[in-house]
């Protein structure tokens, strides 16, 4: 396991009920939940950087594009 | 990097032999499998095409280049894992972590590993037709016992999730109690597997 550093991090009620109920939802600890959404983002950046598209599929197959800042 | 050891099988002579596990590769890892093994893959393609063995038995990783893989490495979600023996590498596995979900009820939704590429080397690929034998047993199986162990350190109980070459299928199935769902066609119809944690736990449990 690569070393790890600690931070504090600042939520607001609805930020840690979201992370709270993601946590409970995907049987993950919160940090897990943090480093999971690093690593998504990442991921969709890096993909987006070299001119990918990122885009949902409803059940009908219409896609919609998703915009990532 | 990170190192374990684990047993592989000479095959010449059944004697188990120990080899490192290493986690943690990185880009230039990769460069140095794809660069070690592309000249033992020539070889091979050059045997096959002299051989009368149809293409569809051929080794389906056989066009594989590691050193293509490398940029993955840079991403958080990626792990790369090698097994080095008699100072050459003997398999290679890249994982990721974040961009697929279980779909097995009832952990469907929830993280797994997934296994995007695993492979032994190409002198350890057992083709009789063109007198290869293959040197080492279990390499690409404790490969797959990495993914499942890296799976639990990461908290997502052992669920593991690959599509696999058909000639893996039965491997899969069989050695790894792994479930087949789907063809993929998004993955060139490739089998989607899947081990779930109950699986998993049952694997773990019964040991290597």
């Amino acid at each position: 396991m690569a070393a790890k550093r600690t931070m504090t991090l600042n939520l607001t009620d609805a930020e840690m009920g979201a992370l709270e109920e993601l946590s409970e939802k995907k049987e993950l600890s919160k940090t897990a939940i943090l480093r999971q959404a690093l690593r998504l983002y990442q991921m969709v950046d890096a993909r987006i950087e070299r001119g990918d598209k990122f885009f949902f599929e409803d059940e009908t197959k219409a896609k919609a594009e998703v915009m990532v800042l | 990097m990170s190192s374990e050891v684990v047993q592989l099988q000479r095959r010449l002579d059944g004697v188990f032999v120990e080899a490192a596990l290493l986690g943690g590769m990185v880009p230039n890892d990769f460069v140095l499998v794809g660069n070690e093994w592309s000249a033992e893959r020539s070889v091979v393609m050059q045997e096959l095409l002299q051989s009368t063995l149809p293409r569809q038995q051929w080794p389906q990783s056989l066009h594989w280049d590691w050193r293509r893989k490398a940029p993955e490495l840079r991403l958080l979600e990626a792990a790369g894992f090698g097994i080095v023996c008699e100072r050459q590498w003997q398999g290679v596995m890249l994982t990721k972590s974040a961009s697929y979900v279980a779909k097995l009820a009832p952990d469907k939704g929830k993280p797994l590993v997934y296994v995007d590429f695993l492979e032994v080397a190409p002198w350890n690929w057992a083709i009789p037709e063109v007198g290869g034998s293959g040197r080492f047993r279990s390499v690409g199986s404790s490969l797959l016992w990495r993914a499942v162990e890296q799976s639990e350190e990461e908290g997502f109980r052992g669920r593991v999730g690959l599509h696999s070459l058909p000639q893996s299928e039965v491997f899969y199935e069989r050695v790894f109690g792994m479930t087949p769902l789907n063809r993929d066609s998004a993955k060139q119809n490739l089998l989607y597997m899947e081990l779930s944690a109950d699986q998993a736990a049952k694997l773990l449990e019964k040991g290597k």
